[in-house]
């Protein structure tokens, strides 16, 4: 395994998009990638972690032979750029300090059960009050209010009730959830998208927001085109994966793996041609029969019998190939073939390389970290990994004296167990 | 209500999938987004099914329609002298313009970013390319499945022993595109607002697709280990899965975080109480025979009934909701107004995603439905390009508004 190409960005001479923002991130699962996203464009996020330490740091994988709580590739991957406070929220004195630094912030991200915050004195009606600009974004499994808000609920829980893991996974099994925890990942997407939108306007308003973020209602987003479907149809749309989605369609074997190939059914049919023709010019075993009328027809391709027949042609050709020769064919013609990869299939591609995708830093216990960078690349502001995630409170002692707490309280309030 | 984008212009080039989201998520709360379109060459969108009462049209896809809420459509021909100047006009007053084409062909049309800040000096560019505007692949052909495929995302859904599931649709169109697009153009937005500096944002939607599978890549990059797809099965907890319930293909979801949670439910679908299953290393040890005893414990339950009756006890479950669930069954989506019913010009009364937020006084549900193709096109020539009537026939006549 070859480590990445990696330009370190002239950090200093930057200009940052988000400078001058103040986020505090509560360091709940659901909230930590939206401040992620704040921290990596310039806002000074602060991970205002509870004494334990932020529940990411117990999640798998970790780094290999590590197991302490700084060394989860989750929690070094999703708090790169933010500086730590750990803080006791359910003590009188953590809710003054979190207080404090409510008058200094301009966003706060928590996940905590509704009502939790409020019970604690830190509801947004309470801190509305000492800070008028906040944009105060929950984000919780189902929302603040409703018949399910108290309800318990992972991302499994959401990704059902949100009708997505309906659309996964083989016809003859039970349906697959997505890779990745996805229903935390869109939960926390649509929360940064919501919170940048909220601090734009109030910038120029000084008026705040209480944005309510739903984990669930986030994944229907995902539904594609199957609510359309029974709305306007009244047809239910099922998960296809073992069988093509349309005649063309769907995921083959090839020499080293699988591929995908998209030839039926999109945008009109507009790829069918040039793959029937690709088939025919290859030789292949029947492909002529491709060319014929009913294969423009979306009812036909849909149908079992031009499934089984394009699978009779297709298969034993894509079997005769790899991967890359599939795609490169692919590319040739302009179809949309593409090889299915594993996380070694794209370590060492030239196009991240090209655009210096993969990044790194010093991890614990001397491992170097690399993890995706850049999700967009901004040509005046760009996208900057400055320094790795934080230790458990490596910065409260920073934090607490710029709110001007002086030395001997901050000895006080580290022996009563209020901060560490 | 106010809405908090109000004021920001868009000349919006986007079109199908990742684009003309990340667009309407602007038009929702409350850019005025110009789609430009031509007649010439359609958003494939607005010529994909499902069509309303299955008749198709340009003006009656509810794929299109979802997707282009609350902006306004122009069609203008941009290969036409006299449209490509109206485009010009249009961009000289616009904060942001986007597309999501392939590497140049922006440029082919006279509208590269070194053009547009020609135009508008402090314009942001917005483009959404599979690979990015350079580099080896730029010219790569994409769509959310392939996005998928090379990503990692669709060989790291199903089983082991099958071939890669994938989420089954075009999953990086709808959420991890669109939602880093729109967080970057808000970012630059204020940076425009504040120093006067615009800028030409590049994606490749492959990376934005790839950051949700950040530690599965770091696991290869950091130990070596190539993550393979493990099913519903989860490294924490234990029960987690997908249980067959009464009825045709319905199922209910279970995942269970703590010990005491795991009593709760071994009480209430009277599981055995084996030792081993007691603790949570025990139990992830055992995942098959522990999903064999929920599985068969399920089966005769309906779904919406033992979801309640779970919850009622603390343990995270929830029915496996079908399109028709999650909008005529779901109390929750319900009360929070997630579905908007606006009546579409041509499809009458039709559903509409609200987006998935709310704000204690802002505006988030979308404010009109799709426009017809070339719906606005007038109206935009007169408020915003000065134009009377009878310009407007003229340019037409030339073939300039096509």
């Amino acid at each position: 395994m070859q480590s990445p190409a990696y330009t370190e960005p002239s950090a200093a001479q930057q200009q940052r998009a988000l400078e001058g923002i103040v986020v505090l991130d509560l360091a709940g699962q659901l909230g930590n990638y939206c401040g992620k996203l704040f921290a990596d464009m310039g806002a000074d996020v602060i991970l205002v972690e509870p004494l334990t330490g932020a529940p990411t740091r117990l999640l798998q994988p970790h780094v290999q032979g590590c197991d302490g709580i700084e060394s989860s590739l989750v929690y070094q991957y999703q708090n790169v750029n933010k500086r730590s406070i750990a803080l006791d929220l359910d003590s009188a004195r953590g809710q003054e300090l979190l207080k404090l630094l409510v008058r200094q912030a301009d966003v706060l991200i928590e996940s905590e059960r509704p009502g939790v915050m409020s019970d604690r004195g830190l509801g947004y009606g309470q801190l509305r009050d000492i800070r008028p600009s906040l944009v105060m974004t929950s984000i919780t499994p189902f929302g603040q209010q409703g018949p399910y808000a108290q309800w318990q609920g992972t991302d499994l829980t959401a990704m059902g009730l949100g009708g997505m893991l309906y659309l996964g996974g083989y016809t003859d099994t039970a349906p697959m959830v997505a890779c990745g925890e996805q229903a935390i990942g869109a939960a926390n997407l649509f929360a940064a998208v919501a919170t940048i939108a909220a601090v734009f306007e109030a910038e120029l308003s000084r008026a705040g927001q209480h944005v309510d973020v739903a984990m669930q209602e986030c994944v229907v987003m995902g539904m594609e085109n199957a609510v359309q479907f029974y709305d306007l149809e009244g047809t239910i749309r099922k998960r296809t994966a073992g069988e093509q989605r349309l005649a063309g369609t769907g995921v083959f074997r090839c020499k080293d793996g699988y591929v995908y190939l998209m030839a039926g059914g999109i945008g009109g049919n507009r790829f069918w041609k040039v793959t029937s023709q690709w088939l025919v010019d290859e030789k292949v075993d029947g492909a002529t029969t491709l060319q014929e009328p009913q294969w423009n027809d979306q009812d036909y391709l849909a149908s079992k019998e031009a499934k089984d027949i394009f699978n009779t042609i297709f298969q034993p050709f894509a079997l005769s190939l790899t991967k890359a020769e599939l795609q490169e064919k692919g590319r040739t013609r302009r179809i949309p073939i593409a090889p299915i990869c594993d996380t070694s299939d794209f370590a060492d591609s030239a196009q991240r390389k090209h655009r210096g995708y993969f990044v790194s830093v010093d991890g614990p216990q001397g491992a170097q970290i690399t993890m995706p960078g850049a999700p967009y690349q901004l040509s005046e502001t760009p996208w900057s990994l400055r320094q790795p995630a934080p230790r458990l409170g490596q910065h409260t002692d920073e934090i607490l004296s710029a709110l001007g707490i002086a030395r001997d309280e901050l000895r006080n309030l580290k022996e009563q167990g209020v901060v560490r | 209500m106010k809405q908090l984008l109000n004021g920001i212009k868009v000349i919006d080039f986007s079109w199908i999938g990742a684009g003309s989201y990340t667009t309407k998520l602007l038009a929702d709360l409350g850019a005025d987004v110009i789609k430009i379109e031509t007649a010439n060459r359609m958003d494939t969108l607005r010529v994909t099914r499902p069509f309303k009462d299955k008749v198709s049209g340009v003006n009656r896809s509810g794929y299109f329609a979802d997707r282009n809420s609350s902006k306004r459509s122009m069609t203008v021909n941009v290969k036409h002298p006299d449209g490509l100047r109206l485009v010009q006009q249009l961009i000289s007053q616009a904060h942001l313009v986007t597309n999501n084409f392939t590497p140049g062909v922006m440029e082919k049309l006279g509208l590269g970013y070194e053009a547009l800040k020609a135009i508008k000096p402090d314009v942001i560019s917005v483009s959404m390319s599979m690979q990015g505007a350079s580099g080896p692949d730029r010219d790569d052909l994409g769509y959310g499945l392939t996005i998928g495929a090379v990503t990692g995302i669709q060989h790291l859904t199903g089983l082991p022993d099958r071939e890669p599931a994938g989420t089954g649709t075009n999953f990086p169109d709808h959420i991890p595109n669109p939602t880093h697009a729109a967080f970057a153009i808000i970012a630059a937005l204020r940076h425009q607002r504040r120093t006067g500096q615009g800028q030409a944002i590049d994606i490749a939607q492959t990376e934005p697709t790839m950051a949700m599978i950040g530690p599965s890549i770091m696991n290869y990059f950091v130990n070596g280990v190539v993550d393979n797809r493990r099913g519903n099965t989860n490294p924490h907890m234990a029960p987690h899965g997908v249980y067959p319930c009464r009825g045709d293909d319905r199922w209910i979801t279970i995942a269970v975080q703590t010990d005491a949670q795991w009593q709760s439910l071994r009480a209430t679908l009277d599981l055995p109480d084996r030792e081993s299953w007691r603790t949570m290393a025990g139990r992830l040890e055992d995942v098959a025979g522990l999903d064999a005893a929920v599985a068969a414990a399920t089966a005769s339950h309906d779904s919406t009934q033992l979801m309640h009756v779970l919850q009622e006890v603390g343990v995270a479950a929830g029915a496996v909701h079908d399109a028709r669930d999650i909008v005529a069954h779901d109390p929750q989506l319900a009360a929070r107004g997630h579905w908007v019913q606006l009546d579409h010009p041509e499809m009458g009364p039709s559903m509409y995603n609200s987006a998935p937020f709310r704000f204690s006084d802002a505006q988030s549900a979308p404010s009109s439905p799709a426009p017809l193709l070339g719906q606005h096109t007038r109206a935009i020539c007169k408020e915003l390009l000065g134009l009377s009537d009878l310009d407007i026939d003229r340019l037409a006549e030339q073939g300039a508004l096509t």
